[in-house]
């Protein structure tokens, strides 16, 4: 029933517009224009979780450009429409760009102050748009939507609706792809993303776009109803009309924003004895709305069951295997300071394939940040990591992911909100590459590599043993599992090289346990593994080989026995004179 | 021409000073809630209605509107601090909710202010006479403006380096954590804090009310400059936003001789989109 609901509402929707007067059609075109370009705010404010201050830029852009193609070059009004989406594309790739190196409050100002430039733009380049006197625009011609007893609102309320609904659907179809996953992650946990090769700086970019072009078309359909090109549709009120909507409606949802969207182009017909008060009234609305349910309206209906359980349909029959891995990495005089402070200084030892290396030392030995070197989460002041002949530190975190090494973090990271499964599936991410395309088009191998990425993920949940608590959400695991769910989304990557920044922290001894068995698992798998943690008896358990650090200088490498005994090493842990540490640490060891 | 020019650096020299008073509000609300107050230039504009209000319908010496301003303005920023801030900022995704918060507030009093009083200027009558200083002429409400703002940054600055007050607003600034631990009331000093930098942006705004008039939108446009002063002045640094309040002010005024008012003002958005770009702390930052 669910599945058919939207098709429901759209031939309702549809078969609704010749019994509308006039008056109740241009109200709903403009309920399907604000839906729309909420939905285009949605995208970077829902799913990016990124603030947007003038989306009416790309809404002014999309107008301006579809009634000047049409005015200035006769350009068929509907085609100027599509065309317009583009430099509404071309500006949010700009802006999405642009949102890898601003956060939070700066891309909101950046917004607001991009949406002022081309409102300042439009209103003095007068040979171009007639600055404030506004560009008539003449009504289009209506082709076969021009029915028999319909006035030009109807046909031009149809064409708004099947423009909605095509981008309803694109958007959900997009969501629910690798992309929509990739924006949920990087919204989310922005770490673990790049760690499992998810590259900001391409799906960043892409949805702004996206959402860039939707706005625009949401002003190409807006220009037929109002007839008159002006300024004010770069306006700050119309941006935070379309702000107020996403949130309002509820921020990542499909019909969330359609609903804000409608809610606000209804809303001054009913609020009519409040007049010039109803921006106001909004604002009023939205800031009840995050102080009292950020979430939105639909978080009010009874909630369909969203992590229904994924049926595993078939015998999972995906084996846990590492890639092949080209050439062992070797760390090379790697040193990297803070200031006047080296944490990592001239730092050499190699990682050959198929070993368990542990990194031990004091805190503040330079562990942690040996391993952001290793990852490419840190740049070397000086040295390199190369892998064979390629060198790795000068990469992006997310490529070392496409080289085969993929690292967990110290604290937790973890998509809270989302089920075990989906927290696994979203790291899937370079199992095999989508494209935009493929993503929409959703033929018959992109079904195919979605179900190999869900076997994947179930692979690896079965792996590290958490397999019946798919559906849970992340954030309700206890300690232990949460730390074993990090390593069952590294190995979704498929993994040849694992670093794990203390796994065992706070596992206690049944967990320590089940944990060192998985990693011999892993060795014999032939897994490569690199562990920084504290728990030395578990170390010489499990390494095949320590490497000792100490004030972030390499003091020992060699078999765990060995670097046990060094005097140098248990001076480091222990202070004081050799002979004496020897007992201690023969103490403290066993 | 070059004494237009230098007529215009006069001019903007008080108009640079009200951004620089409304930069100083939004970067120390910046460095102590770390929080970019998208609602306050409507602290500005409610602090330039007062005085307009006051002296044109209440017949009020505009003198004695500065201190009203303040109180006035004092108390939205309190309401403000209460409805939109403070119970949103400890939430989970409190760092995003509270731009939209702030945002909101910011439309409420906006759009209430517009919606009563419609859009048409009103003009204020401030401290009257020119005054000839060669070349330049300015009148004694401009050069008011700035001695009255250059003595705003010299209290701002005794207050904050040796009071009470002033020492428990820069502890909370370096560690919201170890402030607490050390047994200081954050929220009350955060809530300070916020409404001090609403009092600044009032005044600020009842000192430009008389040279520019007094409009609805003029706390929107302001704020956007007040924006553009912080970020390429460094948000959270105090002499940034004096140094690029003034520049940004002095440089307007000059380049509006030569391209308009407002072509001059996207030039500056652009710089700002530029820097944001290329040095995301700002120019007055170490390191980029």
């Amino acid at each position: 029933m669910m599945r058919y609901l939207p098709w429901i509402a759209l031939s309702a929707a549809l078969a609704s517009v010749p019994f509308l007067s006039t008056y109740h059609a241009s109200l709903a075109v403009y309920a399907v224009v604000l839906a729309l370009f909420c939905t285009s705010v949605n995208i970077v404010v829902g799913y990016l979780g990124l603030i947007s201050f003038g989306h009416a830029a790309f809404l002014g852009l999309g107008a301006y450009t579809a009634g000047l193609l049409t005015v200035k070059l006769g350009v068929n009004y509907w085609l100027a429409v599509v065309l317009g989406m583009l430099p509404g594309a071309a500006l949010g790739a700009l802006v999405g760009f642009a949102s890898l190196r601003l956060s939070g409050a700066y891309f909101a100002i950046a917004t607001l102050v991009v949406s002022e430039i081309l409102r300042i733009v439009a209103m003095n380049w007068i040979d171009l748009t007639r600055g404030a006197l506004g560009l008539l625009v003449p009504k289009p011609g209506v082709g076969p939507f021009g029915f028999e007893g319909l006035r030009f609102t109807h046909s031009h309320l149809i064409i708004a609706i099947l423009a909605l609904a095509t981008v309803l659907f694109l958007v959900s179809r997009l969501v629910a792809s690798p992309y929509g996953r990739a924006w949920l992650l990087l919204r989310d946990q922005p770490k673990l993303a790049a760690s499992v090769g998810i590259s900001g700086l391409r799906y960043k970019t892409l949805a702004v776009a996206v959402s860039g072009a939707i706005a625009a078309l949401a002003g190409g359909m807006l220009v037929p109803k109002i007839l008159v090109l002006t300024p004010d549709l770069f306006s700050s009120t119309l941006s935070a009309t379309g702000l107020l909507g996403a949130i309002l409606g509820g921020r990542a949802t499909i019909a969330g924003p359609v609903l804000g969207g409608a809610i606000f182009a209804v809303a001054p017909e009913l609020l009519r004895f409040v007049e010039e008060y109803r921006i106001a009234v909004f604002a009023l609305l939205l800031l009840a709305v995050v102080r009292i349910r950020p979430e939105g309206l639909m978080s009010l209906l009874p909630r369909r069951r969203r992590h229904a359980r994924h049926a595993r349909t078939q015998p999972n029959d995906v084996e846990i295997a590492p890639r092949t891995a080209l050439a062992d990495i070797r760390v090379d005089r790697l040193t990297k300071s803070f200031g006047g402070l080296a944490a990592v200084r001239d730092v050499t030892f190699p990682i050959p394939r198929g070993q368990v290396l542990g990194i031990i030392g004091p805190n503040g030995a330079g562990k942690t940040t040996c391993l952001n070197l290793i990852s490419a989460f840190l740049t070397p002041s000086s040295g390199q990591v190369t892998m064979g002949e390629r060198v790795i530190s000068d990469s992006q975190p997310h490529e070392t992911a496409r080289h085969g090494i993929v690292r967990t973090f110290q604290h937790t990271t973890l998509s809270a909100g989302k089920t075990v499964l989906e927290n696994v599936v979203a790291a899937t991410h370079l199992l095999e590459r989508e494209t935009l395309p493929g993503a929409l088009w959703r033929g018959a191998g992109f079904r195919r590599r979605e179900a190999d990425r869900l076997a994947l993920g179930w692979a690896c949940l079965d792996y590290v043993g958490l397999g019946e608590r798919a559906d849970m959400e992340a954030g309700s695991l206890a300690y232990g599992e949460q730390r074993m769910l990090s390593i069952a989304i590294t190995l979704a990557t498929k993994p040849h090289f694992l670093l794990l920044d203390e796994p065992a922290a706070g596992l206690n001894h049944s967990e320590a346990m089940a944990f060192a068995a998985l990693i011999e698992n892993l060795r014999e798998k032939g897994f490569t593994v690199v562990i920084v943690d504290h728990n030395l008896r578990m170390m010489l358990r499990i390494c095949d080989r320590l490497v000792v650090m100490h004030h972030g200088e390499l003091l020992a490498d060699g078999d765990p026995m060995e670097v046990r005994n060094n005097p140098e090493v248990i001076s480091a842990y222990l202070g004081g004179g050799p002979r004496k540490q020897k007992e201690a640490a023969d103490v403290e060891m066993h | 021409m070059g004494d237009l020019v230098l007529q215009q650096l006069a001019n903007g020299l008080s108009v640079g000073m009200t951004y620089a008073l409304i930069a100083l509000g939004l970067t120390m609300v910046f460095g102590v809630l770390h929080i970019v107050n998208f609602a306050h230039g409507e602290f500005y504009m409610l602090g330039g209605l007062v005085t307009a209000l006051l002296t044109s319908r209440a017949g009020v010496p505009y003198l004695a509107c500065l201190p009203a301003a303040a109180i006035l303005v004092a108390a939205a920023g309190w309401a403000t601090d209460r409805l939109a801030v403070r119970p949103v900022i400890g939430r989970p995704d409190g760092a995003t909710i509270v731009l939209v918060a702030t945002f909101a507030a910011g439309l409420i009093i906006n759009e209430t202010v517009l919606a009563t009083l419609g859009p048409a200027p009103i003009r204020v009558d401030g401290i009257a006479g020119v005054v000839k200083l060669g070349p330049v002429s300015l009148t004694w409400q401009r050069i008011f403006a700035i001695v009255f703002g250059i003595l705003l940054i010299a209290i701002f600055q005794i207050i904050l380096r040796r009071t009470e007050f002033g020492r428990q607003l820069r502890a909370v600034a370096q560690s919201d954590y170890a402030s607490r631990v050390i047994g200081l009331d954050v929220e009350r000093i955060k809530s300070l804090t916020f409404i001090l930098a609403a009092c600044v942006a009032a005044l600020a705004g009842a000192l430009i009310a008389p040279i520019l008039s007094f409009n609805a939108g003029m706390g929107y446009h302001t704020a956007i400059h007040g924006f553009v002063v912080v970020v390429i002045g460094t948000m959270g640094s105090i002499p940034g936003a004096v140094i690029c309040g003034l520049g940004l002010g002095l440089l307007e005024s000059v380049a509006s001789i030569f391209i308009g008012q407002e072509i001059a003002s996207a030039c500056i958005y652009a710089l700002l989109i530029v820097t944001l770009l290329f040095r995301p702390n700002g120019v007055f930052s170490r390191s980029a």
